[in-house]
């Protein structure tokens, strides 16, 4: 079968995957949650007031006509506008996505990076002193509450030394750069724990593979049994950790981006949250259940790429 | 006399464990003679296996380590020559095919690159082409039938058998040697297990390198051997041309391993019922007794043997034929 042909497959079988996504977050959003009109309008309403309210938005109208709604939505992203700024929906996402993404994408890209570097480094020196000590370091990294580095980071960096702004942001490059880099050190940092842990056990489950004594058999050397043979295969358990994290990306990072007064989506999300602000939440689930729903079929065709095992079915 | 081409010197390797220091290989010497295959016999964990990645220099370091001896290829002591030149060594003059066919293939890269990448390491004069043209021809030598095909596909696309003519062609590559097969027909099924080692026999008559045959089982050293030495914990205990062994064992470990090799009916080519297999158990290597590591399980064994007169040593007991045993059976 031709990947084309997969890829084709794979995305017309997100449809009904989606319907169903779509059918959770109605449920949620329309049945379960409390009548949005007594949100809007309080207590003291009048039952005409709430009777007008209801048809504006569209209420009273079947369930299944509603269901619909939702599932327009998740197709074209026509969200309608917010509860409680009156703003088109979309326009206020744009808007979010530019600094959560300026925040979010370098410091994801520099943290894998880096990450799997160091993973590579420490497999390399499996054992030995090195290799407990950068584990051990991971630990306690991992053991210090996030908020440890932000404060540190602002009090220190920002504060005392003047290095970077303590918060806020702007728009354009390179404007917005003086604002993001301490956020972005921090998110790598924060992240470094875990990833390394996970990726040193990946490349060493690699490296006592009998595949590798066979590499060596042959007369290579160890920096190509590295990079060639195990790094090959430890792409594909790597593959789906790195590229499920990424739906989530858009989100940017909610302890971050309050902290650092970047006005992202994470702070739209939150703003929303607080405030009852349903059709913002509503959009927010779904462009990240789209967009996780998206990246796994990516998943699925980069595996057909790296692992030949893998049949196109 | 065919020209000796290896020479292991009183090889000991040990290993660190949580329980302590084992010696896994406990002063072995072996020669490998060119165009002969050398079988090396013994139950599981009696250190063959050990004893064939010391020659590559494959001891997983730590918790292994080659605490004594020499391995001299060609006049050079393998254990001392720098690492680039083992390197050089290994797959190319030196080659080893493992006990696990299903493993010891890369699985994301075609079989045809597996092998082109051992040329492109050894015989950097051929191109890419030429590369191509001899991994075919490699699949050929070694039975795959239509190998222009197979040299595209990935090892999960065929069988354990095949994979393992896979594995003996890309050792064969560069025309080593010395080829280490270290079980290298325990997962397989029978009849396939009769074809490769055939198989082995036919290219070693061809390519005329020495072999180094590591079995637990004496059946394939029947078919395939010119010599053999008999291991146990650790240690050689018997060694001798593999007639000799065969018709004069002196060691009565050899004897008891030579009983309980299962027979097969000449007529119907069925396997007969098992016969006895040495009773007891190998001892452990973090207790080992005083005297003869076999004394537990012989029935000859004497006080002599229980460590009056320390262990016994391997010594000659008739024309190339040595025995490690205080009352060697004839
Ligand atoms: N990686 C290792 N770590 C610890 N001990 C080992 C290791 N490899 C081998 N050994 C020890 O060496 C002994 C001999 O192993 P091996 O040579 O593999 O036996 P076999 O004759 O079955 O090939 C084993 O019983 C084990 O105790
Ligand atoms: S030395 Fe003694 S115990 Fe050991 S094999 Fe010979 S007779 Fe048996
Ligand atoms: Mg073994």
């Amino acid at each position: 079968m031709n990947i084309w042909a997969y890829i084709i497959r794979r995305l017309l079988y997100v449809i009904p995957v989606l319907l169903g996504v779509c059918l959770i977050i109605f449920v949620l959003f329309n049945m379960v949650s409390p009548d949005p009109t007594l949100i809007m309008l309080g207590k003291h309403a009048s039952l005409s007031q709430m009777e007008d309210l209801r048809r504006e938005l569209g209420l009273d109208r079947s369930w299944f006509l509603q269901y619909l709604d939702v599932v327009k939505s998740a197709f074209t992203f026509e969200f309608g506008r917010s509860w409680s700024t009156k703003q088109e929906i979309i326009e206020m996402i744009k808007a979010g996505a530019i600094p959560s993404l300026t925040l979010s994408v370098p410091a994801f890209v520099l943290s894998t990076v880096i990450s799997i570097a160091i993973s590579l480094f420490v497999a390399f020196f499996r054992g030995t002193f090195i290799d407990k000590s950068v584990v051990f370091l991971c630990v306690t990294m991992m053991s210090i509450s996030s908020l440890a580095y932000i404060l540190f980071g602002q009090w220190f960096f920002a504060f005392k030394l003047g290095w970077f702004e303590i918060s806020g942001y702007e728009f354009g490059f390179p404007d917005f750069v003086p604002y993001v880099i301490l956020p972005v050190i921090i998110w790598v940092m924060l992240g470094l724990g875990p990833d390394v842990r996970f990726y040193r056990t990946i490349i060493l489950d690699e490296i006592y593979q009998d595949y590798v004594r066979t590499a060596r058999a042959k007369g290579l050397g160890e920096k190509v049994i590295m990079f060639k043979h195990v790094l090959k295969n430890a792409m594909i358990p790597i593959i789906t950790y790195v590229i499920i994290q990424i739906p989530f990306l858009i989100l940017g990072a909610l302890l971050l981006e309050s902290f650092f007064s970047i006005p992202g989506l994470g702070g739209i999300t939150l703003n929303a949250i607080n405030s009852s602000d349903f059709p913002v939440v509503k959009a927010m689930t779904i462009l990240i259940s789209v967009a996780y729903i998206l990246f796994s079929v990516l998943t699925d065709v980069l595996y057909t790429l790296v692992d030949p095992r893998v049949r196109l079915k | 006399m065919a020209e000796k081409i290896l020479e292991i010197k009183d090889l000991c390797v040990e290993f660190n464990t949580d329980r302590g220091v084992i010696r896994a290989v406990n002063g072995v010497n072996l020669e490998v003679y060119k165009g002969k295959t050398l079988g090396v016999v013994g139950e599981s964990g009696s250190g063959k296996s050990v004893t064939a990645l010391s020659i590559m220099r494959l001891i997983p370091s730590p918790p292994g380590k080659i605490a004594r001896g020499t391995i001299d290829y060609r006049g050079e002591n393998l254990l001392e020559i720098p690492f680039d030149e083992m390197r050089r060594i290994r797959g190319n003059k030196i080659a080893m095919i493992f006990q696990e066919p299903m493993t010891s293939l890369n699985p994301v890269f075609t079989v045809g690159n597996q092998i082109e990448e051992v040329l492109e390491l050894h015989q950097k004069e051929l191109s890419k082409e030429q590369r191509r043209d001899k991994a075919i021809e490699m699949l050929h030598l070694v039975g795959i039938p239509s190998p222009e095909k197979r040299v595209t596909e990935y090892p999960h696309q065929l069988s354990g058998g095949m994979r393992q003519r896979v594995m003996i062609a890309m050792s064969l590559a560069c025309e080593p040697d010395i080829l280490i097969a270290d079980e290298p027909t325990t997962a397989l099924d029978v009849t396939i297990q009769a074809q490769i080692l055939e198989l082995m026999n036919k290219l070693q008559k061809e390519l005329g390198m020495g072999i180094i045959m590591i079995t637990h089982d004496l059946g394939v050293v029947a078919e395939t051997c010119d010599d053999v030495a008999v291991m146990y914990c650790g240690q050689i205990v018997e060694r001798a041309e593999v007639k000799e062994l065969f018709n004069h064992p002196q060691h009565p470990y050899t004897k008891g391993l030579i009983e309980s090799i299962p027979s097969f009916d000449s007529t119907t080519g069925e396997r007969k019922d098992r016969l006895p297999t040495i009773e007891g158990m190998v001892p452990s290597l973090f207790d080992l007794p005083d005297g003869c590591n076999f004394q537990d399980r012989c029935n000859f064994a004497t006080d002599k043997c229980r460590g009056s007169e320390g262990e016994p040593v391997l010594k000659s007991i008739g024309t190339h034929h040595d025995a490690a045993c205080f009352h060697p059976l004839s």
